[in-house]
């Protein structure tokens, strides 16, 4: 029996290559330069054989950042002549349409060569601190105003730098040298995981990836099969709106399921949108949804080309799931984020007991201004909706999904922000009922700090303001998310709509964020009146239901 | 001579571990004990009293014990404390089901996390806000903290955490509260966060804070009630509790900072690695302890257990971090991996062999143990390879059921379509390859490479495994101490008096108050000092560590950074900035010497060294050391291998492997190749093979 197919080798060896995808990404993040990948970690990290398929990645990874690396490097196979590749390259892009969806996103990938052959590659993504552009989301009207483009070019040619490619970069984004760290932080990964890979084969006495590769993919295959044949064969559809800020929209889905595949068509979802980056690229789509997928179906499965195989998606061109070229998109999870909403809307029926009612996803909101001293600052003030229900569980407060991000400490924040958050508290009666209940949302109320003589401009990027989060197989919707200004809404015209932003003139100007709650799951009346008396002493809910 | 009796007593949560020192006679004298539940000092009086019949002392013989418990990691992992109260700022009571708000692992939908350790029914807020730059905004009004106590007391409340915004910077507002509080009900506990958990992050210090309030009661009653024990008994010498930092302290200051319990007996253990190392000259280590349901590792560097920036306790999903409570604590820096002799073989939706985390534990524990656990373990592998001697585990007080680790194993080899000795040959590799895993990243992201380090083992399980973990990591020299099985007991022994408090205080480098600054430190080194004191140092023999967490304007990561012995002034600043460069260029390979730097957190810690024993457990001269052989596996075969007696190796012997060294509470495998020598400890220092 050989190594791969002797089952506890081939788990070492696997989780050999888990481990390089880690150490990848702890490279990146303990090498970078600024808060978004050294904090928040916004970044992915994959090993993937010469094909370009996803053998493994750093279990921190973005997933959209996963699922996307593949299509760069089969870009590279396709539009590269093979002998143009060579030990030494890195190459680059941040092409939303074949990448992860938006500029700020740049993606580097290197081959990786074992006894003269490629043998494989090594990807990175990471969120850019600045890409260029304008700062203005909410206005722009195409991508030519969201920053530079960068097409799949070469960094590194055979271990050279691209000068004139590094000179065009420091030119158009803001805090160059910073963002240019970066760059050389996902460098340092792929190379250190070329060298990782290059030692695996060494040490198994591998020729190649190929049989290793056919044995990962094919066992995630066939699990992956084995979950979505336990679904029963139909089409499943659902349609649920949302908004981005004021704006309502629709996404509508239908799941195929045949057998052991299951395919996803978007037909019926709005069409792209002409002003705010919210429109999903079909690849920013396509991450999404097979992540959501691969949430409700294969949890535990570490994922690879495998799992992907028995999924399909389609999108009509043109639509806010399937943007055309030039369509801004640097909101894009605006949309993307609502896709597990509307497809385990779709699958509560078959897989009652694997998905989760709509969540209050991500409150976000930014306070800008000039300090005294003259400097800039830009603190950015992160917190959780309430999650979703489902079967068996309630869901929880404060919870930042789809994304594994951090909210902010209010003491981290008052120290880099001249505001005051007065209080920060769970909304009651605002998870949605249900037989499990949805989680509550959060209040937080913010001025501007005693005495503060200047107004202070707060982004705000809030979700649900229309269209709360829907409940599932009876459950009732979360309330939805609310912002008012000294008690009142914005008015009709104000900053807030047109460019999203509000300001606190002065510390008795206070602004109140009510943030969604998540959907309830099942029909309200047979909820058990034990985990009802919990919610009033919990203060999830006020008064006793009649 | 001072101390000549020292006794180590460490209480684990399957047994209580006591090493007895004579430091005259240079003699060391171990025993073990059953851990008794739910009161672990009956077994600990238990055992202390036959350890004197053992050796033929009173404990008024004695002149120190040092002593290490579970006791509060356990409270709080089985919710066994006390009902607690939480006052905190008017605006945050959600504070503690809020949490970080952040998922630990992106493809679950259904992720779990610990209740809080007090109910909402059990917090009240108070009308008092203190600003991020210290002001006080809204002073605590007396009348209100009194009428909110009193509620939570009618409550059932038995101790209460008081956590306002921004304590850290400024205690006035807390402390307000609590004299207060003590005014009307002078008995009952507090704890403050500003005296707990002096650090900026609301989170984290409320999570610590309520978890000190928890556990106060408990602490308070078991340390007394051990005191009063042993003082009936006829003990009148000096007794202290091991702190998480690494050192030990009176039981007056353990009841000040219940919290500071919570890694004790692992702290310990680094400590006696570390001690092993020192006395042979080695500066970096990586201490690794496997025991039946998890492995802990730990990096000595430069002689010195590396201090944690943050614990956690209680991870409710698979060991994983960001599934439990944080606790900000000064500690020992431990990386928990679920891999132990209890570890649980498996076969996942891949059809791969998969080992843990789920562990079968002391109950029903591995199948062998024959107490009706049916699936198969790391313990049992271990066995059917041939590894351990059924008639020999635990020196022979327990006999292992071969046939029924046999059966087990083979439902599991059946699945995978292996034969039993591959299958528990898989089991072994799977489970060494977490462990390896595991500690490389961890030695990484430390800035080392692991290849520079001596492991050394210890643990139930930790001998049996290290060869194989050693040789995952590419580690060039293993050390298996003497009494591996005990160590945490040793490393009471070695450590030293000692009292850390940390105090954020963030401002920048450039134009640096140092005025401010040497007032703060020295108010730290008077109470860090008088905690010792009351611990039984001598003023004259104490040490200052100082140190600063450091980092570039605008990061939020932070480096700690040395502070040179001496007076605090502006002279310190280029010191500080050189050292804060060299270590940002050693972490992370790069350097930007441009940015302006800035302060975080001052730390101080108080030490009395202590004077380790150099006794060894007395090994049996004269007598044949190779005591038989039996076919072991190595490689996909079964070789006959020599079993070697560990008490009656003695200093100097060589053993070459294959080879099995066994001893009372652990066996070594040393892997064909491997070439060992017993030192004048009665350690293995094992040159790992090729």
């Amino acid at each position: 029996m050989n190594v791969i197919q002797d089952p506890a080798s081939l788990q070492i060896i696997w989780s050999r290559l888990i481990s390089i995808t880690e150490e990848m990404f702890t490279v990146v993040w303990r090498t970078a330069f600024t808060p978004v990948v050294a904090i928040i970690q916004d970044h992915g990290c994959e090993v993937l054989d010469a094909e370009g398929n996803c053998l493994a990645h750093a279990p921190s990874s973005m997933p959209a950042f996963n699922l996307t690396m593949p299509n760069v490097a089969r870009a590279v196979l396709e539009r590269f002549p093979f002998r143009s590749i060579g030990p030494g390259d890195v190459f680059i892009t941040n092409d939303p349409w074949l990448s992860a969806g938006h500029l700020p996103d740049i993606c580097l990938i290197a081959p990786v060569f074992h006894r003269d052959r490629l043998v494989a590659f090594c990807g990175t993504i990471a969120h850019a601190n600045d890409i260029g552009g304008s700062n203005d989301d909410r206005r722009v009207r195409s991508i030519f105003e969201e920053g530079l483009q960068i097409p799949l070019l070469k960094l590194y040619d055979a271990g050279e730098r691209n000068e004139t490619l590094y000179a065009l970069i420091r030119a158009n984004v803001r805090g160059a040298e910073e963002v240019l760290g970066d760059l050389e932080a996902l460098v340092a990964a792929d190379t250190m995981g070329a060298r990782r890979v290059q030692a695996l084969l060494v040490e198994y006495d591998l020729p190649d990836m190929t049989e290793l590769s056919m044995a990962i993919q094919s066992r995630t295959e066939s699990a992956a099969r084995a979950g979505i044949a336990a679904i029963p064969d139909g089409v499943y559809h659902a349609s649920v709106p949302f908004d981005a800020m004021g704006e309502p929209l629709t996404l509508t889905a239908a799941v195929h399921v045949q057998g052991s595949d299951l395919r996803v068509n978007y037909t019926g979802t709005s069409r792209q949108v002409e002003r705010g980056g919210i429109n999903a690229t079909l690849a920013y789509t396509r991450a999404q949804t097979f992540y959501s997928l691969m949430c409700a179906l294969t949890p535990h499965l570490p994922n690879n080309e495998g799992s992907l195989r028995p999924l399909a998606i389609e999108a009509p061109p043109g639509s806010i799931l399937n943007c055309t070229h030039p369509a801004p998109v640097n909101m894009r999870l605006r949309s993307g984020w609502h896709l597990n909403t509307v497809l385990y809307r779709a699958l509560a029926e078959a897989l009652g007991d694997r998905v989760m009612a709509g969540s209050g996803f991500l409150g976000a909101m930014q306070a800008r201004g000039r300090r005294e001293d003259g400097a800039l600052y830009n603190v950015p003030f992160f917190f959780g909706g309430g999650q979703g229900a489902s079967l068996g569980r309630d869901g929880r407060a404060g919870y930042i999904y789809p994304s594994t991000a951090a909210g902010m400490s209010v003491e981290v924040f008052e120290s880099r922000a001249p505001l005051m958050i007065r209080s920060k508290t769970l909304l009651p009666d605002s998870g949605g009922a249900g037989r499990w209940r949805g989680g509550p949302g959060q209040r937080v109320v913010v001025t501007t700090l005693p005495g503060w003589p200047d107004p202070v401009e707060i982004l705000l990027t809030p979700d649900r303001l229309l269209c709360p989060a829907p409940g599932l197989l009876g459950g009732r919707p979360g309330s939805p998310t609310r912002v008012s200004l000294n008690g009142e809404p914005p008015a009709p015209d104000s900053t807030f709509y047109s460019d999203g932003y509000l300001t606190l003139t002065s510390d008795e100007d206070v602004l109140v964020w009510d943030h969604a709650g998540g959907g309830g799951y099942g029909d309200p009346g047979e909820r058990d009146p034990d985990l009802l008396e919990r919610d009033l002493a919990m203060r999830f809910i006020k008064l006793r239901p009649v | 001579m001072p101390d000549r009796y020292a006794l180590g007593l460490d209480i684990g949560g399957t047994f209580t571990d006591f090493v007895l020192v004579d430091r005259e006679r240079d003699q060391v004298i171990s025993h073990k004990h059953l851990t008794t539940y739910p009161d672990p000092s009956l077994g600990a009086l238990q055992g202390l009293d036959e350890l004197m019949g053992l050796s033929s002392l009173h404990l008024a013989d004695l002149d120190l014990i040092v002593h290490s418990t579970t006791l509060v990691t356990n409270a709080i992992i089985e919710r066994r404390g006390e009902r607690a109260g939480l006052l905190t700022t008017a605006g945050f009571v959600s504070l503690l089901d809020l949490g970080r708000e952040q998922r630990y692992d992106a493809y679950d939908l259904f992720l779990e996390y610990p209740e809080p350790l007090i109910p909402t029914f059990l917090r009240r807020e108070v009308h008092e806000r203190t600003l991020a730059d210290g002001s006080i905004h809204v002073r605590v009004r007396p009348e209100d903290v009194v009428t909110a106590a009193q509620e939570l007391v009618e409550a059932g409340a038995q101790a209460l955490a008081i956590c306002f915004l921004h304590a850290y910077r400024n205690p006035e507002n807390e402390r307000a509260a609590a004299a207060a509080i003590r005014a009307r009900f002078p008995q009952l506990p507090l704890s403050l966060s500003s005296e707990v958990a002096p650090v900026m992050g609301e989170w984290e210090r409320l999570s610590t804070t309520v978890a000190d309030a928890y556990v106060r009661r408990t602490v308070d009653e078991y340390v007394q009630r051990l005191a009063s024990e042993l003082a009936a008994r006829g003990f009148g010498g000096r007794f202290s509790l091991m702190l998480s930092e690494g050192g030990a302290t009176s039981p007056a200051t353990a009841r000040a900072f219940p919290i500071r319990l919570l890694e004790s007996g692992p702290a310990a253990g680094v400590l006696a690695a570390a001690e092993i190392g020192r006395r042979r000259g080695l500066q970096d280590l990586l201490a690794l302890d496997m025991g039946g349901t998890t492995a802990k590792a730990s990096l000595v560097e430069e002689g010195a257990p590396r201090p944690a920036r943050e614990l956690e306790v209680a991870r409710v999903h698979r060991f994983k971090p960001g599934s439990g409570l944080p606790i900000r604590i000064p500690s020992i820096e431990l990386l928990e991996i679920g891999a132990g002799g209890g570890s649980i073989g498996w076969v996942d939706d891949l059809g791969l062999l998969r080992v843990g985390p789920r562990s079968a534990a002391a109950e029903p524990g591995p199948a062998c143990y024959g107490l009706g656990g049916e699936e198969p373990t790391v313990t049992d592998a271990d066995l059917l390879l041939g590894y351990l001697d059924p008639e020999f585990f635990l020196g022979g007080q327990m006999r292992l059921d071969v046939a029924a680790a046999r059966q087990a194993v083979e439902r599991l080899a059946h699945k995978l379509g292996l034969d039993v000795p591959a299958c528990a040959a898989g089991i072994c590799a799977v489970v060494n390859e977490n462990m390896a895993a595991a500690a490389r990243l961890h030695v990484i992201e430390r800035g080392h490479d692991p290849r520079r380090f001596v492991l050394i083992a210890s643990g139930g399980a930790g001998p049996c495994h290290a060869l194989g973990v050693a040789r995952l990591l590419g580690v060039r020299q293993v050390i298996l101490p003497m009494g591996a099985g005990t160590l945490s007991s040793v490393g009471c022994l070695t450590a030293p008096l000692s009292f850390a408090l940390d105090r954020t205080a963030v401002a920048p480098l450039e134009g640096l108050d140092w005025e401010a600054v040497e007032a703060l430190l020295g108010a730290m080194e008077v109470e860090a000092r008088g905690a010792l004191a009351a611990a039984g140092a001598q003023e004259d023999r104490i040490d200052l560590h100082r140190s600063v967490d450091m980092r570039m304007v605008g990061q939020i990561h932070h480096i700690r950074v040395p502070l040179p012995h001496g007076r605090i002034g502006p002279h310190l600043r280029q010191p500080l900035v050189d050292a804060f460069h060299a270590s940002y260029q050693r972490l992370f390979a790069v350097s930007q010497h441009a940015a302006p730097l800035e302060v975080v957190t001052w730390h101080v810690v108080a030490r009395q060294p202590a004077s380790p024993p150099a006794g060894r457990i007395v090994s049996r001269a004269g007598e044949e050391a190779c005591k038989g052989r039996r076919r072991a596996y190595f490689a996909g075969a079964f070789v006959e291998t020599p079993v070697y007696d560990r008490y009656t190796l003695q200093p100097g012997a060589v053993v070459s492997g294959p080879a099995i060294v066994e001893e009372r509470e652990s066996t070594a495998l040393l892997h064909p190749g491997d070439y060992a020598t017993v030192d004048h400890e009665g350690n293995l220092v094992v040159e790992v093979g090729e």
